[in-house]
């Protein structure tokens, strides 16, 4: 009970900031997204300006037919154009003096697919911004559709499983180790249910957006789409970094560092267990994801050790 | 406002002049991507960042749809912008093209303009500059080196108007003025900075500001959706007049006069008119006087504005005229006629039923010649006594 409590408060030493958002917005109930939201003001304060997408956050940050649910300054865009306004803002502002910390809050569709080009060109001038994307694996505001996030053998609605159908038949685009080679100034993954790690990834990604390029990719499972309890949303975050399927990890200038270690890290079935999207997968679906997730880490690791 | 000091006469490229334009005008940012035959303003201009001529923040964008989401994003934010582009990167710009009308941002763009997608025609003609006329932009059609440096400061005067806060596109043939050099005055900086002082003036325009609580971009909720779309087509309406009043101010100042919305060339006692844009319009002039010669009394408008289309200065022009002809350097699916063709046949009604023939010439860098308009006038000059006539002609077809 001690122990809880002092853990708390260390979590929320780090929100110095005011809550920007209103008490109860439009996001489904269990959306790590709608944390992640609250959090970066609280920790980057109340002079960050939010450039979004249409996709799940847009109702709430620029309002969908209806204003927007918080107080903070924001740009909305199409998905084509978000790292480019950004780019556009943070020059501006550092050319009149003006304090400003600039976030481009989109999804993984619009980070990896549609939206990557300007991504991968704002990245490669180490433009001063911070890019944060929440990814839920899909497009799960227009109906939980595959995006290149989504993972092999994911059941979406355009990778549905039937007589022949066997869920998404490519693996997932791996985006962090994709911006890694960008070499941006910092770079880091995070999800909801290691708090302190994400909120320390934020503060650094504030200072480090002085400097260059920032790239924040966060894992937010969509109790949806995923079919997931929303009471377990959190739990399918653990279960991500438990078994590897999401390791956290950051970078300094391509240099990758893993903040939170699994010693031995759980086989890919307590992970695809809680949710049902993954629940057509047989032995042979489950092997080559655990596949997928054993080499994704492999990579990450072999560079970790490179670096040091 | 006395009138400038004389500038420094330079022998430069419309490309180069573009850059010049922009340059004199101080933008506080400037991204922009190469492409043919505009990619000598993206060196020009960066040329200038790299020898301390200009301080501005030059972005070295992956695209065009990003050089237009950065510029767009840095006027918002209260900056006074540039970019440039032609052909396909106009294309490729256009949902960010519709969200800087949209958004009501200030932002001055050069077009070089060049056929676009279809057939890959790297090559002159406004197929470009066409496409893009319903994305809510202010559209200039300049006609020779001078014109563009004048258009861009004119550009920045009319986009940052408190009354009409929108777009501009100053458009120019590629190819032909692209790579044309000709003499051009490039003005005292001091002296454009005076013109441009009275923006400084207005009250501040809205601006994105950190930490203050304001959006730009939100959702259209239904009816403000309507109002703004109601308020850009009034500001659209409002630029006719104010295009026609900087035009003066720019005159009567740098000694410049350029007609505004269009230039009339002996349209006065003229019976028949011949309506062109662009480059094309020298070689026009030089039609109607060899012509004025054999007795026929033909007079020329040259059209800069096209967006919005200035039907009251068209119909003050045209009223009473006995036949007109359309030059038009690009084409419209769907319609016959050429565009700006089809434009002025929405004037019928005003101008009651005189014949207008719609020529289509100039296509991927094809000349219009001295016969192409001296055939032009003769075939409107007929239609003019009641001959019969064909409503469109492409000229290369029947060459």
């Amino acid at each position: 009970m001690v122990e809880t409590t002092k853990k708390r408060n260390r979590v929320f030493n780090y929100f110095c900031q005011d809550e920007q958002f209103a008490g109860g917005v439009a996001w489904c109930a269990g959306c790590p997204m709608e944390l992640i939201a609250r959090l970066t003001p609280k920790v980057l304060g109340k002079n960050m300006i939010f450039v979004g997408t249409p996709g799940c956050a847009a109702p709430v940050l620029h309002g969908q037919n209806i204003g927007a649910w918080h107080r903070m300054a924001y740009l909305a865009s199409v998905m084509t154009g978000v790292p480019s306004k950004a780019t556009g803002l943070s020059r501006y502002y550092n050319r009149i003096g003006q304090d400003a910390t600039v976030v481009c809050f989109t999804g993984d569709g619009c980070a990896t697919d549609v939206g990557f080009q300007p991504l991968s060109g704002a990245a490669e001038r180490q433009e001063k911004f911070i890019y944060l994307a929440y990814d839920n694996e899909g497009y799960m505001n227009t109906g939980n559709q595959r995006s290149s996030a989504t993972q092999i053998g994911a059941a979406t609605t355009t990778t549905p499983v039937g007589k022949i159908g066997k869920g998404k038949s490519n693996a997932q685009k791996n985006m962090p180790m994709i911006m890694l080679m960008h070499k941006p100034t910092y770079m880091a993954t995070a999800t909801v249910s290691h708090l302190e790690d994400f909120i320390k990834k934020l503060q650094k990604a504030k200072e480090k957006s002085k400097e260059g390029f920032v790239y924040l990719h966060l894992f937010s499972p969509c109790p949806v789409g995923w079919r997931i309890d929303s009471s377990k949303v959190i739990e399918v975050c653990r279960e991500a970094v438990r078994t590897n399927y999401f390791p956290l990890w950051e970078a300094e200038n391509g240099k990758p560092r893993i903040t939170v270690n699994v010693a031995n890290p759980k086989p890919i079935l307590e992970f695809t267990k809680l949710m049902r999207k993954y629940s057509h997968l047989k032995e042979d679906g489950l092997a080559e994801l655990q596949k997928q997730v054993d080499e994704r880490y492999a990579l990450l690791k072999t560079l970790v050790n490179a670096g040091t | 406002m006395v009138s400038a000091q004389k500038g420094q006469v330079r022998v430069i490229t419309g490309n180069a002049t573009g850059a010049y334009g922009a340059m004199l005008c101080r933008p506080d940012v400037i991204a922009a991507y190469p492409i043919t035959p505009q990619s000598e303003i993206a060196e020009q201009l960066a040329q200038f960042k790299a020898d301390g001529v200009i301080d501005s923040e030059f972005v070295e964008v992956e695209g065009e749809n990003s050089a237009m989401n950065v510029v767009l994003a840095a006027s918002v934010a209260g900056g006074r912008v540039f970019t440039a582009t032609s052909s396909y990167g106009l294309v490729f710009m256009y949902d960010a093209l519709q969200e800087t009308s949209g958004f009501r941002a200030p932002v001055v763009m050069v077009n070089a303009n060049r056929e676009t997608p279809g057939i890959h025609a790297v090559s002159s003609g406004q197929q470009d500059m066409i496409s893009a006329r319903d994305a809510g932009w202010v559209q200039i059609i300049t006609e020779n080196d001078q014109e563009i440096l004048d258009q861009i400061i004119m550009a920045y005067m009319l986009a940052e108007d408190n009354d009409i806060l929108l777009p501009v596109m100053v458009n120019y043939d590629g190819f032909y003025l692209s790579y044309l050099a000709e003499a051009v005055e490039i003005y005292q900086i001091e002296d454009v900075d005076k013109f441009l002082a009275p923006l400084k003036k207005q009250s501040p325009r809205q601006k994105l500001v950190p930490g203050v609580s304001q959006g730009c971009g939100t959702h259209g909720m239904e009816m403000g959706y309507v109002e703004a779309r109601y308020k850009h087509t009034q500001a659209m309406e409002r630029v006719k007049n104010k295009v026609d009043e900087i035009d003066k101010k720019f005159g009567d100042y740098f000694g410049r006069y350029y007609g505004g919305q269009i230039e009339e060339y002996r349209t006065d006692d003229a019976d028949i008119i011949i309506i062109a844009s662009g480059s094309a319009t020298g070689t026009a002039r030089t039609v109607i006087d060899a012509k004025r010669e054999q007795g026929i009394k033909v007079g020329l408008i040259k059209l800069r504005l096209f967006r919005p289309f200035p039907a009251e200065r068209l119909i003050q022009a045209l009223k009473g005229k006995k036949a007109i002809g359309v030059i038009d350097r690009s084409i419209c699916f769907g319609w016959k006629y050429g565009p700006i063709c089809m434009e002025l046949k929405v004037l019928t009604q005003e101008l009651g039923s005189v014949p207008i023939l719609s020529y289509i010439d100039g296509l991927a860098n094809l000349d219009i010649t001295i016969p192409h308009i001296g055939r032009v006038v003769d075939e409107v000059n007929e239609a003019a006594k009641g001959k019969p006539y064909q409503d469109v002609t492409w000229i290369p077809m029947e060459e």
